[in-house]
């Protein structure tokens, strides 16, 4: 149905999409998988004909079965695109918090779609293509034409604003799609405004919108990386259910090998801008034809290749740990721990007893005080030296209030918590707000000596050796010299959060809270990220906090596991352990949704 | 196209470096030299039109009018200089407290701040002028107090915005100061946006300087202004329309260039 020839596509100089061929015949699923800047959105983008206008297609064409809608050299026909946009092909966005209109009800927004397309709907049981049986529209698709169901809404000259009996049956066409999307109460759903709702009922919507002209094709542009895993996994067993239901045909973008592998009929790999592989998915996993899949498939953290403690230690050079401290006691100090043995100690560094954490609703005002509002009830653990505690939870179950209350962060506390090392750090998940973009990498490394400094005089360093440690750290993390003088900006996100992890380091801290250090990174670079923390936790002897929604990163990483949900913590214990034999159904959901 | 310091040169940067480096020139100039004496009057020379001997005309006591244009400049530009110094000096200082810290402080600045923007400025300033007098730099205290409360609020916007970023937290758990964080971890972070507003608020200095000089109760004469000479020159207009015309397009010029400026080095960060 679509057919995608040779396209390239650039911006100014820079080649987007490299001779990229693509075929998505109709009621097919085909994945596109890669890592940002591979192309894969700027392809989804040009076929739809929405990328920007800086955009020039350099070579190619795409074809919607024999009707050429795009073509090398040629200016886009933003008419003939606007007679396939919503009614032929549609697209379903990232970003479910954006791409709904925040100021009207989602009912009316998701009506709009039968307004600006009169007459190319039917009902809904019909199953009528909307693309099939126009008459007068010759140019449009031909398609399926099984049943010409009556069209309860006249189509002619409806113009935009419709009578009474039009709105009632385009509501009745909104409800029928919000149920068919597993939306709840959709009478209730379709007077609500978007942040009412909560990100799965937000992408549902937009889902809702996408199918209720029954297009062909659906795009859909990383649809739940925005989402938490359980939500996700009904996400994508709707639009799998979609597919077989209504037989349109999903693009489907994203960088997760492993989601495309639950859906997609096929899978295209793409790597800078050129599709590297096609096949199925067993072709892909079973016989990985490139390197570069191979390595995607590698880097995807998975559950049967967590390496244990005594491996690990194996791999790890002991002369590796570097004394960057020119002062001879802090030496004396590093060599004494090193010399402890890398095991995990008996002590703690940190003991939480019976905390709450609290926010107060609507505190904000001058004259009122909020009521409490608990978003972590009753925590109580420990962290021991030398030990990776993985915390897992879906967004919004207090994980994050935690970490901050453990590191004094929230004041609203009640409870108990006893630090046993100084300065614990932090380390964050958005590697593009955690570098203050004002300043070189090599002060953003000597900043915390020089925090220090001022606050214990005796530890004081000198500018020069101040700046030998951070080049020194520079080495530990991975980066070279050279990035010493360059800001923030000019770094990608993996060597951002590798210079955040140097920063959390420098000043030999012994807790690290890392909160969902490697989500907003590429799988590859995760990998990297996530070996990088783990080298240096054994060279340091620290103890992580590692906090991640996803399971299989936890698994990868942590000694023990504690899970939490909406502010308790449900279960802690060894992972080996918590993985054979969850006690509670929770954790057993989350075992099994990953 | 992308350069990789991320910096575009564009041709309101031209235009307004060209514009604002001819008036500064010119400023500067008259400090030392100007082509007459500014205060020499000549029964013969008066209301002559534009010439070569004199380049602007002369005004209702023979004085050459380019002469006192240069030194009219040059005040205006100290002025609102010192005005946008004194009222963006605070502004960084009570905004980055207010902004950083928030809490009852915060709340009774911005109720002040509210008040002071609810008075029309050109009668806030004549208020604060008839307290305290005229004068230079009583002049200077009353348009910094009025334009006190837009800085104030730019900056406590900027600094509520950058105070839980990510990085922030960092620096507060790396033990740094409550200062440092203030003045070197997000200052420098605000630059690109307080720069623009100090420019339109020198444009809005440089319009008020003059409004209060035109009602006779900024610059005092002898003393040359842009302002007070469009005042004088108000009686002239149909004899001498060079004498009005002089003050005003060079104000025009001076507000235009800076707009283009403050346009510029908007621009240039996209």
């Amino acid at each position: 149905m679509i057919t995608i020839e040779d396209l390239s596509v650039n911006f100014g100089r820079t080649e987007a999409v490299r001779h990229v061929s693509l075929e998505i015949p109709d009621g097919q699923i085909l994945g596109v998988v890669g890592e940002s800047g591979s192309g894969k959105s700027v392809t989804a983008l040009t076929l739809m004909g929405l990328v920007s206008e800086e955009a020039t297609v350099t070579s190619g064409r795409i074809l919607y079965d024999d009707v050429v809608l795009q073509e090398a050299g040629k200016p886009r026909n933003k008419a003939l695109y606007r007679q396939y946009q919503g009614e032929c092909m549609s697209m379903v966005f990232q970003e479910p918090m954006t791409s709904l209109n925040p100021t009207q009800r989602v009912g009316r927004q998701v009506e709009e779609m039968l307004r600006l397309h009169p007459g190319s709907y039917g009902s809904l049981e019909g199953g009528t293509g909307a693309c099939s049986g126009r008459e007068e529209g010759a140019v449009v698709c031909s398609g399926r034409e099984e049943s010409a169901v009556a069209c309860p809404i006249r189509g002619e000259g409806m113009g935009f604003w419709p009578g009474r009996q039009e709105r009632q049956a385009m509501k009745q066409l909104v409800l029928e799609t919000f149920a068919a999307v597993e939306l709840r109460e959709p009478e209730r759903v379709y007077d609500c405004y978007p942040h009412q709702l909560s990100g799965g009922m937000r992408q549902r919507v937009m889902i809702a919108m996408a199918i209720i002209l029954h297009p062909r094709l659906i795009v859909a542009d990383e649809p739940t990386t925005a989402l938490d895993v359980t939500v996700q996994n009904q996400i994508m067993d709707l639009m799998r259910e979609i597919n077989e239901k209504r037989h349109n045909a999903i693009l489907f973008i994203t960088h997760d090998l492993n989601l495309a592998k639950r859906i997609c009929h096929r899978i295209a790999v793409m790597k800078d801008g050129r599709v590297v592989e096609t096949g199925t998915p067993e072709e892909i996993f079973e016989r990985p034809g490139e390197e570069y899949t191979r390595n995607l498939i590698e880097a995807v953290p998975s559950r049967m290749k967590r390496r244990t403690r005594d491996e690990r230690r194996g791999s790890i050079p002991s002369a590796a740990v570097s004394l960057q401290e020119k002062k001879p006691d802090a030496q004396k100090e590093v060599r004494a721990e090193a010399a402890k043995g890398r095991q995990i100690g008996a002590e703690p560094v940190v003991e939480v007893r019976g905390l709450q954490v609290y926010y107060r609703e609507g505190g904000n005002s001058l004259f009122s005080r909020g009521k409490k509002n608990h978003v972590v009830r009753d925590a109580s653990f420990e962290i021991k030296r030398g030990e990776i505690l993985g915390l897992v939870g879906e967004s919004g179950c207090g994980k994050t209030s935690l970490s901050k209350a453990i590191l004094g962060m929230n004041r609203d506390i009640a409870g108990e918590i006893t630090h046993y090392s100084t300065r614990p750090q932090m380390i964050f998940q958005d590697p593009y707000s955690s570098l203050n973009p004002a300043k070189t990498v090599g002060w953003l490394l000597e900043e915390p000596l020089r925090a220090r400094g001022k606050l214990e005089p005796d530890r004081a360093m000198s500018a020069a050796d101040m700046r030998a440690a951070a080049m020194e750290m520079l080495k530990t993390v991975g980066l070279t010299e050279a990035y010493y003088h360059r800001r923030p900006s000019q770094l990608s996100g993996g060597q951002r959060q590798r210079i955040s992890i140097g920063q959390a380091l420098i000043t030999r801290p012994g807790l690290i809270i890392a909160d969902e250090p490697v989500s907003a990174l590429d799988v590859t670079i995760q990998a990297q990220i996530m070996e990088l923390m783990r080298r240096l936790q054994e060279e340091l002897q620290l103890s992580y906090l590692f906090i991640s929604h996803d399971i299989n990163v936890i698994y990868q990483m942590s000694d023990r596991i504690m899970v939490m949900k909406e502010g308790k913590i449900v279960e802690i214990g060894e992972t080996d352990s918590v993985f054979a034999h969850p006690r509670e159904a929770y954790t057993k959901q989350l075992l099994r949704e990953s | 196209m992308k350069k990789r310091s991320g910096m575009k040169w564009n041709r309101y940067l031209t235009a307004g470096l060209c514009m604002t480096g001819l008036v500064v020139f010119l400023a500067l100039l008259g400090v030392f030299w100007t082509p007459y004496s500014t205060t020499s009057m000549s029964a013969s020379q008066r209301f002559a039109p534009p010439s070569l001997q004199h380049l602007f005309g002369t005004d209702n006591f023979g004085r050459d009018i380019f002469s006192r244009v240069m030194k009219g400049i040059g005040a205006t530009i100290w002025i609102s200089t010192l005005v946008v110094a004194l009222s963006g000096g605070v502004g960084i200082l009570v905004g980055a407290l207010t902004g950083y810290f928030g809490g009852i402080v915060d709340e009774v600045v911005m109720r002040f701040t509210d008040a002071v923007n609810g008075f029309p400025s050109i009668l806030l300033a004549l208020v604060v002028i008839s307290v305290l007098g005229t004068g230079q730099r009583n002049l200077v205290i009353s348009l910094g107090i009025v334009f006190m409360p837009s800085f104030i609020r730019i900056v406590r916007s900027e600094f509520i915005r950058l105070r839980d970023a990510d990085y922030i937290s960092r620096a507060r758990l790396m033990g740094v100061g409550r200062a440092r964080i203030l003045f070197v971890h997000i200052l420098p972070n605000i630059f690109s946006t307080f720069w623009v507003s100090v420019m339109i608020g020198f444009n809005n200095a440089i319009l008020a300087e003059s409004g209060m000089s035109y009602l006779g109760i900024g610059v005092q004469p002898p003393q040359a202004s842009l302002g007070k000479m469009l005042s004088d020159a108000q009686g002239y207009l149909t004899t001498a329309p060079w004498y009005a015309l002089a003050p005003g397009l060079t104000i025009v010029w001076i507000v235009l260039g800076f707009s283009l400026l403050s346009e510029g080095i908007q621009r240039l960060g996209k």
